[in-house]
């Protein structure tokens, strides 16, 4: 198998005031094409600066980090974005679906950030069909279930075939009847499509979903 | 509906609403004051195209766009008579008066045989006015509901009776003999200006000449340098037009831009999610400015339908005639989009440049 991601020493330090607080002390990872890793440790231990600097939201203080060939950290800011658009999907604790649109509407939107004719209904549909959403696409996200929201954003996430997950505590707002329905999802979207996915989770029976699992503490992978 | 900008329009229905209509303020006004000028200039030059004279003899300053005086003897008709190359001669009283809330009004007084022999004007029905509470009326005044026979108030107290009802349009809407208007104004053997028709309309520069040589200190004018357009006759009009159309671009840019900064005030976690979605700053700023001609795009249409209805309601109640012209009607237009796309585009640019992360976690 292929290295997907790697990060080389990675730190960041967050200036608040006049007060630098480190929240990444020298982290270094490698993840492989297909893997599905799982990252956990207490609150406040740099677990979702990691996700977010994998992912191109932040630039790191210090080290590098190279998606599929790419480097994220030498990009300018519009290139880390092209890099994004392109490589990576972001699924949220919170869903963060467009409120206004319909389940269809999200994912088209994200077909149309994408870019370079995404509009592929083949793909929508056999995404929805493994997503079991067939029948919830022209719901808006508050006519649907907390669990539904999750599998509509979990489907925007992959419908234009990032190279990476990216799943910020994905389980973190279901209750456990949903939380296991999402996490099965994760699995399948795993075997079927090889979809690489890094996913925070403090719940251990999501933890036990992953292939492999970091453990984080005080800015350090443990 | 998978269109984020329609379906955000929607989703705040109110605001978009209020959005829109300063948008269609900004436009109506453009709209209404630019057909009012229009309109009213349109209808000075025909009714003054249907003077056959060509000379008009006054008084320095005696004529103004919404004053005059009658300030010029009588006695001259009979010396312009004998001036060679004249035809005949005709004197006019033009009195303004004050008519209600909605401005200035005029009447003529004038000596209806001579008058209307000159300029080829016609009753159509009735009679030419004789006693001093009769006056003649055009046809546009007539279809306002004042047949013959009827009364309507011109100026002063009294009430005059439609004596007749003449045409083509030429002046004043409303004439009374010369003498009355006299008596009235308290100004005997006096006049506003007195109408000049020459021989030969090609001499009618060398009449001109000869009259200003044998009566100077008066002021001779050929007609159609005096009805010229409203526009370029009133002093700062377009000046004044101007302003108007550029405070109208600047408040369709202000609420277009307060609108849209307080919608990406609300949204800022949906732009952290369209940023994590790997939009670009471009890609950001097209959504959000699009949102923009879309709300000015409505305002514009709403804008045009207010202008035409306040237009129309304006004319019913007090007789002021509007032309909308297509060139000011395109200027509305790129006023109301342009004013929108710029005004929207701060907000649009402060979006784009948005801290993903910060975005994501606004509350």
């Amino acid at each position: 198998m292929a290295t997907i991601l790697k990060a080389d020493n990675l730190e960041k330090v967050y200036r608040v005031g006049k007060v630098d607080v480190p929240a990444l002390r020298g982290v270094s990872l490698a993840v492989q094409e297909g893997e599905f890793v799982g990252i956990m440790g207490p609150s406040g231990c740099g677990k979702s600066t990691m996700l977010h600097l994998l992912g191109g939201l932040l630039t790191p203080t210090k080290g590098r980090i190279v998606i599929d060939g790419e480097d994220l950290t030498a990009a300018s800011d519009a290139k880390r974005t092209d890099i994004r658009r392109r490589k990576i999907g972001f699924v949220f604790q919170r869903f963060n679906l467009f409120p206004t649109l319909t389940a269809e509407g999200n994912l088209r939107l994200a077909e149309r950030i994408h870019g370079n004719g995404a509009d592929d209904p083949d793909r929508r549909r056999e995404v929805l069909r493994m997503l079991r959403l067939q029948d919830k696409m022209h719901h808006k996200p508050l006519e649907l279930s907390g669990g539904e929201q999750q599998r509509v954003a979990l489907a925007r996430a992959v419908v234009n075939r990032p190279a990476i997950v990216l799943a910020d505590e994905p389980t973190g707002n279901l209750d456990s009847e949903n939380s296991e329905i999402v996490l099965k999802m994760f699995r399948e979207l795993n075997d079927r499509f090889n979809q690489t996915i890094i996913m925070i989770t403090h719940n251990p029976e999501a933890a036990a979903a992953c292939q492999r699992i970091i453990q984080m503490r005080d800015g350090h992978i443990v | 509906m998978d269109s984020i900008v329609v379906s955000n329009l929607r989703q705040r229905p109110l605001r978009s609403a209020i959005s829109i209509l300063g948008v269609a303020l900004g436009v109506a006004l453009v709209m209404i004051f630019t057909g009012l000028a229009h309109g009213m200039s349109e209808d000075l030059q025909k009714r003054s195209s249907n003077v056959s004279a060509e000379i008009i003899f006054t008084r320095p300053g005696s004529m103004g766009i919404t004053s005059s005086s009658a300030n010029l003897s009588t006695k001259y008709v009979e010396l312009l008579q004998k001036v060679e190359g004249v035809e005949s001669a005709t004197p006019v009283i033009r009195y303004f008066y004050s008519s209600g809330p909605w401005g200035v009004d005029q009447v003529d007084g004038v000596e209806w045989d001579s008058f209307s022999k000159m300029n080829n004007i016609q009753l159509i029905q009735g009679r030419a006015p004789a006693a001093p509470d009769e006056i003649v009326i055009d046809e546009t005044k007539a279809a306002r509901n004042h047949p013959v026979g009827s009364t309507l108030k011109v100026f002063g107290p009294g009430l005059y009776r439609v004596a007749g009802i003449y045409a083509p349009e030429s002046g004043a809407r409303a004439k009374m003999s010369l003498k009355a208007l006299q008596d009235l104004l308290e100004a005997p053997d006096k006049c506003t200006f007195i109408y000049v028709k020459v021989k030969n309309p090609s001499d009618q520069v060398a009449v001109a000449r000869r009259i200003d040589q044998a009566y100077p200190g008066n002021k001779v004018q050929p007609t159609r340098d005096l009805f010229a357009s409203v526009e370029t006759s009133i002093p700062g009009l377009s000046v004044f037009l101007r302003v108007l159309v550029g405070l109208a671009a600047i408040v369709s840019a202000l609420v277009v831009m307060l609108a849209m900064h307080t919608t990406i005030t609300e949204r800022t976690r949906e732009i952290g999610i369209l940023k994590a979605m790997g939009a670009s700053r471009i890609y950001i700023i097209s959504e959000i400015e699009r949102e923009a001609l879309l709300i000015s795009f409505l305002g514009l249409v709403a804008g045009f339908i207010l202008a035409v209805l306040a237009g129309f309601g304006i004319h019913k109640a007090t007789g002021l005639i509007f032309h909308f012209g297509a060139w000011w009607a395109l200027t509305a237009a790129l006023i109301g989009l342009l004013g929108g796309a710029v005004g929207a585009f701060y907000p649009a640019a402060r979006a784009a440049n948005l801290d993903p992360v910060t975005a994501l976690s606004y509350e």
